[in-house]
């Protein structure tokens, strides 16, 4: 017969396996909860970032020139995928794309653990696939950059690259002011990398701020267009257009040929991206003759009545022959620059001080920053010398010798165009600046007279037009090559303001090595300016110069 | 016989079943339906496309589960005494079947499952009760050989070792150790002399040694279990993630259907690892109300038991043991591996976990006992019933 106490025993066993059990459950639950949450939330909770806006930039009449906007990115996880035909179907029809294809994407990475399906489209394009519900796809919302005015302001605006970071031109001088800060969430997820659920944002994202800039699209518009249709008409290499605004030297349009589309980089050209205008350097040939007239001047032993002796058409420096076209003969100051004589600016440059001509390109910013604040920006090159030859001396007077880039051009330009004062060039509407005299407004005055003459019986009469007086300087460069000067690749200039009796605009023009019979700054650069500077001027409600008359 | 009946509602206050059993029967049931429901749906959805796919699933056994034990209730105990050494040989043909190959079906790695179409049929866990009966069985009709020489004593034992090698064989060696140790414990609460045990245990320890030599994967497992956030990337890493599923739980739980850990973290987690997701989403007070529950199954089980020997019911007695004792340790041993007290097993809880025939044999074993209070009531009030016709 049984024994009771071997019942009572076994009842007890259990008993005391019950409270063992209960105190454990109880030691798991509370005593040691600390722990094994920290490592549960270490297991399971993740922190997520969050797409912060990139500030908008705008022209100077708030129209935008790079927006964010959000998209949507979708990528697949192939092997968490069930590739089942129906759900491939599904797939590929939200895509767009064929079955076949969606399937051999699949199989060649299916060792990897993310494929990029789709990167940034539309929200409302990936709607359909997301409402599919199918696991292994995971979506991952951004923002992409787009640039409404394309190829038109690309060398301005720049872009960013696939991580919202600037790359190029402004998108990268103002990167952190228009980055936003991102921000962090928590997230649970689950063993797949899934969020399950949202449990707090420990940082919200803070958009990034906008940037206005003095770019006037439609001054940058124009620009471009009739600068594209010129480097196309006279198969040149390159081409710059830029005007600035006199009073506040703020730059309303900045162009280059060749651009790029910023919203399509496939197969960009490196070339293609640089902004030549800030970037590169050229020798500026004649466009500087007004400076060295601007020393002689200054030094108080020339007035603007003064004349200088050119016969026989050339001068011989230092066993070399400077020639001018023809011989021009005794011709004063104002001709000296209309005519563009070399003769007249060597004689000139012999007799002033050796260094103040150097002095003078300095201070309308040859050889110095502009500190535009674009990346790349070259600040060109002014040998400094301790001694001077006469032939140095010479052909440093009429631009050659010295390196600047089509921005410091047209700042030089904007000094004549404000009176003598030099202003900072600015691409930021907040960033204006005090200007500072580099040039009496006495010379200033006289040497707008005599860019003026360039154009009424000078080099630069195809830079006139109708409505508006035009001062302004050609400049027609030899290209340096292998061997030296070419004789047959030029770069074709005209610098000059208008209205010229208070200007309003500073432009400069720049065609390089255009193919043809014609190859001058007069032939070719000086036409762009006139059609480009009229229209601009109009668009701007400059009064003409018939109401000015008038009143 | 009308009169019986009515005197036998009266004094178990109108109850045809234990109330005691019937109560926790019902609490575990329903909490295991809620708790499969919340811990599958995850799991349902990646697997099968179909979050409910594995809770309907569930609601077929828990019906064909309540037609079984409806069956079973209406069976009487004498029954089984009979047919004993017939449930015998329906273990050894189903151990044996699923070790053909073409008729098994492996998941993970063990071979446990006959395919009977909308189901899979797992023997052992069937071979858990038909065990305990035909031990039940023999004691009644051989004590006195038992009581007499250790021979008497090792005979059945070694019936019951041929069906532990076919299940270490699968290999399934939670089922071994429930179905071994229940079954020693019927010979014990029956009384069989002391002395015998002695032989059988030393056997016992040496071939858990030799078991562990021989399947070494076994020792990885419990050297995880002493210590599993050093092997948490490997061995350790589903104790982690149960333990982790406690510490969640605090107090009152995480909330109905908030566990973290369901979600793929834990594996098995709507079947061997329910009770730390139960534990995680209901909290400590309602997990050890599990606990408690099994305990008081178990007490109820040897309470009746005792009682049926004492009526002279000897086959009621030891079949009562040996279900509580099956249900005692399959429920101490799942409990004891959610808590990190013993080594991963694969073993199921009883009327809380997923899976069909976990589920159904619990509930025939369950009736079966309950069928034995019911017949243990009837005979201690059938002489009763009689004096008062004879008067």
């Amino acid at each position: 017969m049984p024994v009771n106490w071997r019942v009572q025993f076994v009842g007890l066993i259990f008993i005391l396996l019950a409270t063992a059990m209960t105190a454990r459950v109880v030691f798991l639950h509370i005593i040691d909860r600390d722990f094994l949450q920290g490592q549960g939330d270490a297991r399971t909770n993740r922190i997520e970032k969050v797409h912060a806006h990139r500030g908008m930039m705008m022209d100077r009449k708030g129209r935008p020139l790079a927006i964010s906007t959000p998209v949507v990115s979708i990528w697949v996880d192939p092997r968490q995928l069930d590739l089942q035909p129906a759900t491939l179907a599904a797939i590929a029809g939200a895509l767009g794309i064929s079955a076949v294809d969606l399937n051999n994407k699949l199989e060649q990475s299916n060792s990897r653990k993310f494929i990029s399906l789709l990167r940034r489209i539309p929200p409302a394009q990936a709607e359909p696939i997301m409402g599919l519900g199918i696991r292994g796809i995971y979506f991952e919302r951004e923002y992409q950059r787009f640039y409404p005015a394309g190829e038109v302001a690309a060398h301005v605006v720049g872009f960013t690259d696939i991580k919202d970071k600037g790359q190029e031109g402004l998108e990268l001088s103002f990167d952190q002011w228009l980055q936003g800060k991102p921000g962090e969430k928590k997230v649970v997820k689950n063993l797949y990398g899934e969020v399950v659920r949202d449990i707090k944002p420990i940082r919200e994202a803070v958009a990034g701020k906008s940037l206005t800039l003095t770019i006037d699209l439609r001054l940058q518009y124009l620009a471009y267009r009739e600068l594209k249709s010129a480097v196309n008409f006279y198969q040149a290499e390159s081409g710059s257009v830029i005007i600035l605004d006199v009073e506040t030297g703020a730059i309303l349009s900045l162009v280059n040929q060749p651009s790029y589309n910023p919203n399509n980089r496939k197969g960009l050209q490196l070339g293609h991206v640089r902004n030549r205008a800030i970037t590169d350097v050229f020798e500026p040939g004649s466009t500087v003759k007004p400076f060295t007239v601007a020393v002689a001047l200054e030094s108080g032993d020339y007035q603007i009545t003064s004349t200088i002796d050119t016969n026989p058409g050339f001068i011989r420096v230092g066993g070399k022959t400077i020639p001018d076209p023809r011989n021009l003969g005794v011709i004063d100051l104002g001709s000296v620059i209309a005519k563009s004589s070399q003769v007249g600016i060597t004689k000139l440059a012999l007799s002033l001080n050796e260094y103040d001509i150097w002095n003078m390109f300095s201070a309308v910013g040859y050889g110095q920053s502009l500190e535009s604040g674009f990346p790349g920006e070259s600040s060109g090159y002014l040998p400094n010398r301790r001694r001077w030859r006469d032939i140095e001396r010479a052909t440093f007077a009429y631009g050659y010798g010295l390196q600047v880039t089509p921005l410091q051009l047209a700042a030089s330009y904007q000094v004549i165009a404000s009176g003598g004062i030099k202003n900072d060039i600015s691409m930021v509407r907040s960033e204006v600046g005090r200007g500072q005299r580099v040039i009496s407004a006495t010379t200033a005055a006289n040497l707008k007279h005599m860019l003026v003459r360039v154009v009424t019986e000078g080099t630069g009469k195809r830079a006139a037009i109708d409505e508006y007086s035009v001062a302004g300087k050609t400049g027609t460069v030899r290209k340096v090559g292998k061997n030296g000067y070419e004789d047959t690749h030029h770069l074709a200039f005209f610098a000059g303001m208008a209205p010229a009796e208070r200007p309003r605009l500073v432009g400069v023009v720049l065609i390089n090595d255009p193919k043809g019979e014609q190859y001058g700054g007069g032939a070719i650069a000086a036409p762009l300016f006139s059609r480009i500077m009229s229209e601009a001027l109009r668009l701007l409600s400059v009064p003409p110069r018939q109401y000015n008359e008038a009143a | 016989m009308t009169m019986a009946i009515k005197n036998w509602m009266a004094e178990s206050k109108g109850y045809p079943l234990d109330v005691m059993i019937s109560v926790v029967l019902v609490f575990l049931l329903s909490l295991g339906f809620i708790m499969v429901g919340s811990a599958s749906t995850d799991i349902s959805a990646r697997i099968y496309g179909d979050p409910l796919y594995l809770f309907l699933r569930h609601s077929v056994y828990m019906v064909i589960s309540f037609a079984a034990a409806g069956l079973v209730l209406s069976v009487p105990v004498d029954a089984w005494k009979k047919t004993d050494w017939l449930w015998l040989l329906v273990s050894f043909a189903l151990l044996i079947a699923v070790l053909v190959p073409g008729i098994g079906r492996t998941v993970n790695g063990a071979t446990r499952w006959i395919s009977l179409g909308f189901m899979t049929l797992q023997g052992s866990e069937f071979v858990k009760l038909f065990a305990v009966v035909y031990i039940s069985g023999h004691l009644v009709r051989r004590r006195a050989d038992i009581d007499e020489s250790i021979s008497g004593f090792i005979r059945p034992l070694v019936l019951i070792s041929v069906l532990v090698l076919l299940l270490l064989e699968q290999p399934d060696f939670g089922a071994s150790v429930v179905i071994l140790a229940s079954v020693m414990g019927v010979i014990f609460l029956a009384g069989v002399p002391f002395r015998h045990f002695i032989p059988v245990i030393s056997v016992f320890i040496v071939a858990t040694l030799v078991i562990a030599q021989w399947q070494p994967y076994r020792l990885d497992r419990f050297a995880s279990f002493t210590d599993p956030w050093t092997h948490q990337f490997n061995e350790g890493y589903q104790l982690t993630q149960a333990l982790i599923a406690f510490g969640r739980g605090e107090w009152l739980g995480m909330g109905l259907g908030n566990s973290i850990q369901k979600l793929f973290y834990l594996p098995e987690a709507h079947t061997d690892f329910l009770f730390s997701i139960l534990a995680e989403e209901l909290g400590a007070i309602v997990a050890a109300a599990v606990i408690i529950a099994f305990a008081v199954l178990v007490l109820r089980g040897l309470v009746i038991g005792r009682r049926a020997l004492d009526a002279g019911l000897e086959f009621h007695g030891y079949l009562a043991f040996g279900i509580a004792l099956l249900l005692g340790i399959q429920s101490a041993i799942n409990i004891g591996v959610n808590i990190g007290l013993l080594p991963t097993k694969g073993l199921t809880l009883p009327f809380v976990s997923y899976g069909g025939n976990s589920l159904i044999v619990s509930c025939i074993v369950v009736s079966i006992l309950l069928r034995i209070e019911y017949e243990v009531r009837a005979s201690n009030i059938e002489p009763t019933s009689r004096q008062k016709v004879d008067a």
